[in-house]
């Protein structure tokens, strides 16, 4: 769906701090969402941990940066990490280009696949949280 | 008839402008120029813009500034110009014209902004806690600079660590940006965070103020705001110079190197402190083959890092490139600057470690 210039895919899953999460067979692939890539303006920098780092739900495993902004990447699920987007490394632009494609970041192995219901799902959830976001963003500016 | 300057950097600066020769000799040190190629961003570039701006054939305006405010004020064209030239001074004077007639960049309009509502670049509103308590009498006060508070932060617990171990009485302070990357972007220092700054640290009694970062020594060694600093007899170190008397009873067997940030190799002609220190900790201790005033700049000063920061770390990679070429698997660096681009730019491919040396040597001291 697009809400106020801010597209936000009804599929996805949405950690809180603006990370997508996709499920693609025994993977989580993980990204940042749109309306995250709009407030930043050009990321110039993300941190990407070697393979096999073990991620818990809520918590910080990697950096970001755009001239403006310095972001933590929390992971959407526990697991493990099995892969990062090494072309972020020389053009970490993709995000702000194709932020739900060749901007992904992260694939996780699951723990356990449950925990996605912790996350932001579904239409109206998704609709209830960007606008409380953007009200939000819209104040501190 | 002889006409009027227009601007600031003609009346103070005409006479540098006009030496510089179009030698080139520049072209070759320049990291902007090495990481684009393109002419008109070296310092050669830059100079003979300038003339025709005091020629009166283009006006100072919005199309420059890609071209005057891409320039990390490394010094290095400077200390490697057979004329002379103050290319640094004049580009920073350059900027200030600029912003009086309203032509900036944007991030760079945007970190004075930031310095006018906050007390640090990154308008972080909750300061870095190190638990650590501040504001304490001390023989030293410890300054750790926007980057290492900020951006850095697991550089400066290491540091802060390695000087508890070493017994040495500091204290941090409520610090504020010492803000003198202001008069490196076209501002000047503000003076309401250069007295918070001031008042803080008269207030511990301390007779020696430390920083951890390169540039804010050099704010409070020479910046006129900082000047009750050296009324009241306030002595300014970088923390290299105060480890380097300090035996620390550890070796490593990598081989390591070290980058002279600009700020306190060309800038303060601070070289040898460092090197003391890394020789004692590191017997495979390797030179790159651009060290000491011919030092390459990691790209992050003068407010690049912020405005290009695509080029920015391009200057960094070939920085690493330098580095993984003589073989060395530890890069030290004094500056968290220097180590915050660095590693942004280093490739999971590349294995060569990056730190501050304090933070190499708080790490050799407690092995995982």
């Amino acid at each position: 769906m697009e809400i106020q210039g801010y597209t936000l895919p009804d599929e996805l899953h949405y950690e809180e701090n603006h990370f997508w999460v996709r499920e693609e067979g025994d993977v989580m692939v993980m990204g940042m969402d749109d309306f995250a890539q709009q407030m930043a303006g050009e990321i110039v920098y993300v941190q990407l941990p070697a393979e096999g780092k073990k991620l818990e739900q809520g918590k910080r495993f990697a950096k970001m940066e755009s001239g403006k902004w310095l972001g933590k990447v929390y992971a959407p699920v526990s697991g493990e990490l099995v892969a990062a987007n090494e072309n972020l490394e020389t053009n970490p632009e993709l995000i702000n280009q194709d932020c739900y494609g060749k901007g992904w970041i992260f694939k996780i192995k699951p723990d356990d696949k449950g925990e996605l219901n912790h996350l932001i799902h579904g239409p109206e959830a998704i609709k209830k949280w960007i606008l409380a976001d953007i009200e939000k963003y819209k104040q501190e500016a | 008839m002889k006409m009027e300057a227009k601007y600031d950097f003609e009346r103070k600066f005409r006479e540098q402008v006009l030496k510089c020769s179009r030698c080139g000799f520049c072209q070759a040190h320049c990291p902007v120029f090495g990481a684009t190629l393109r002419p008109a961003y070296n310092a050669r570039g830059k100079m003979l813009v300038l003339k025709e701006v005091m020629e009166g054939k283009i006006e100072l305006d919005d199309e420059l500034i890609e071209t005057l405010f891409q320039c990390t004020t490394c010094a290095s064209c400077y200390k490697n110009c057979p004329s002379g030239v103050n290319v640094p001074e004049i580009i920073k004077q350059v900027r200030k014209d600029m912003v009086n007639i309203g032509s900036c960049h944007p991030a760079f309009t945007g970190m004075h902004e930031v310095l006018q509502k906050h007390p640090n670049i990154y308008g972080e509103d909750t300061p870095a806690d190190f638990e650590r308590e501040r504001n304490r009498q001390a023989a030293y006060v410890f300054f750790i600079g926007c980057v290492g508070a900020y951006r850095e932060d697991e550089s400066t617990l290491a540091t802060l660590a390695l000087l508890d171990r070493l017994d040495i009485d500091y204290t941090l302070i409520d610090e504020v940006c010492c803000s003198g990357v202001l008069e490196d972007v076209g501002f000047r220092i503000n003076p309401s965070l250069a007295q918070k700054n001031i008042d803080l640290i008269l207030a511990t009694g301390a007779k020696t103020l430390m920083t951890g970062c390169p540039y804010c020594a050099r704010t409070f060694t020479n910046k006129p705001p900082y000047d009750a600093l050296k009324e009241k007899g306030i002595r300014v170190l970088h923390i290299s110079q105060v480890l380097k008397d300090f035996d620390f009873g550890v070796k490593t067997d990598k081989i390591v190197t070290y980058h002279d940030p600009c700020d306190l190799g060309r800038h303060c002609g601070i070289f040898e402190e460092p090197r003391q220190t890394i020789r004692k900790i590191a017997p495979g201790f390797i030179e790159m083959p651009h060290h000491h005033m011919d030092a390459l700049c990691c790209g992050a000063g003068g407010g690049v890092r912020g405005a290009y920061a695509k080029n920015s770390i391009a200057m960094a990679r070939r920085r690493l490139q330098e580095a993984e070429a003589v073989g060395a698997e530890v890069l030290l660096t004094e500056c968290n600057s220097c180590v915050h681009n660095l590693s942004n730019a280093k490739l999971r491919k590349q294995k060569i470690e990056i730190y501050t040396t304090t933070q190499f040597i708080n790490q050799l001291l407690n092995p995982q």
